[in-house]
């Protein structure tokens, strides 16, 4: 199975660079999402993306009020991006694992596709065996 | 501060963690866990001086699918993290619950009151905890949050 397969043509869920960890919060818990991307300020910036982690582990573990902790201080900038559609979900498995993120963003030539999460890897995973039992018979 | 009056009691996820046979595959393992909608199960121990496992989503991406290995073939007891990674003082601020986190670089903690599995911690509960205390925080000032 291969990246065009999995790959989500979702737009996420936006929030500024001017936020702070708890509007990120917020924003996460009322779209029911666990990642956000942060908005980029010009042509040349980067965009960035907060998960569910980078809020644990950043903001709410070092005792930090949230509402006083930038987005940019948490957010992880610029992505981990993927732009081959034809690659095996071996190696999105395995550029997930090196990074050690659970999203990456896929881009089609200059253009963005949308992201694949940790989770699509797992169904694409099980739905391959299923199509093709006999597929590790070397 | 909002988190500070939070602590483990207050987020601890106290039912019955789903839990997965250690010689089934990973196929069934990723089945169950899209099944209940929860990504990581709990393996049980065979006897008292064996350790519990746990096998989450991050085992699964990073120890088989990306070695290109297939999940009918890997069994849970290839790859699950054993033993837990667990606390068991019920009143630790979610501060320390957050960096314990961290610093075992785990997303579930498995918690134990005097020796007993009392719950289990993840992401999520640290998060809904301090939404929710967020939430009280403001709706007490009379501020009025915006919600829908």
């Amino acid at each position: 199975m291969e990246l065009r397969d999995v790959v989500k043509g979702i737009m996420p869920v936006k929030i500024s660079v001017e936020s702070t960890a708890a509007d990120a919060l917020i924003a996460m818990m009322e779209s029911k999402t666990d990642f956000l991307l942060v908005e980029r300020t010009s042509i040349d910036d980067a965009y960035g993306i907060v998960t569910q982690r980078d809020i644990v582990e950043k903001a709410v573990a070092e005792g930090n009020d949230l509402s006083e902790v930038p987005i940019t201080d948490i957010a992880r900038k610029p992505l981990v991006v993927t732009n081959n559609l034809d690659l095996d979900i071996r190696w999105i498995a395995k550029k997930m694992a090196d990074e050690n993120v659970s999203k990456l963003a896929v881009f089609d030539r200059d253009n963005f596709m949308g992201f694949v999460s940790d989770i699509d890897l797992l169904m694409a995973a099980i739905m391959d065996t299923h199509e093709q039992p006999a597929k590790e018979a070397n | 501060m909002t988190s500070e009056r939070l602590i483990l009691r207050d987020i601890v996820k106290t039912f019955e963690m789903p839990t997965i046979d250690m010689n089934s595959t990973i196929k069934n393992a990723i089945e169950r866990m899209i099944e209940l909608n929860n990504y990581s199960l709990l393996v049980p121990r065979k006897n008292k001086n064996d350790a519990y496992g746990i096998v989450t989503k991050k085992d699964i991406i990073s120890k088989v699918l990306a070695e290109g290995k297939n999940p009918s073939k890997v069994k849970v007891k290839d790859i699950m993290s054993k033993p837990l990674v667990i606390l068991t003082n019920l009143s630790l601020d979610i501060r320390w619950v957050a960096k314990a986190m961290a610093n075992s670089q785990v997303s579930t903690i498995a918690v134990f009151d005097r020796g007993d599995f009392y719950g289990y911690v993840t992401e999520a509960c640290v998060l809904d905890g301090v939404y929710n205390a967020m939430r009280r925080a403001k709706l007490e000032q009379g501020v009025e949050f915006v919600s829908c």
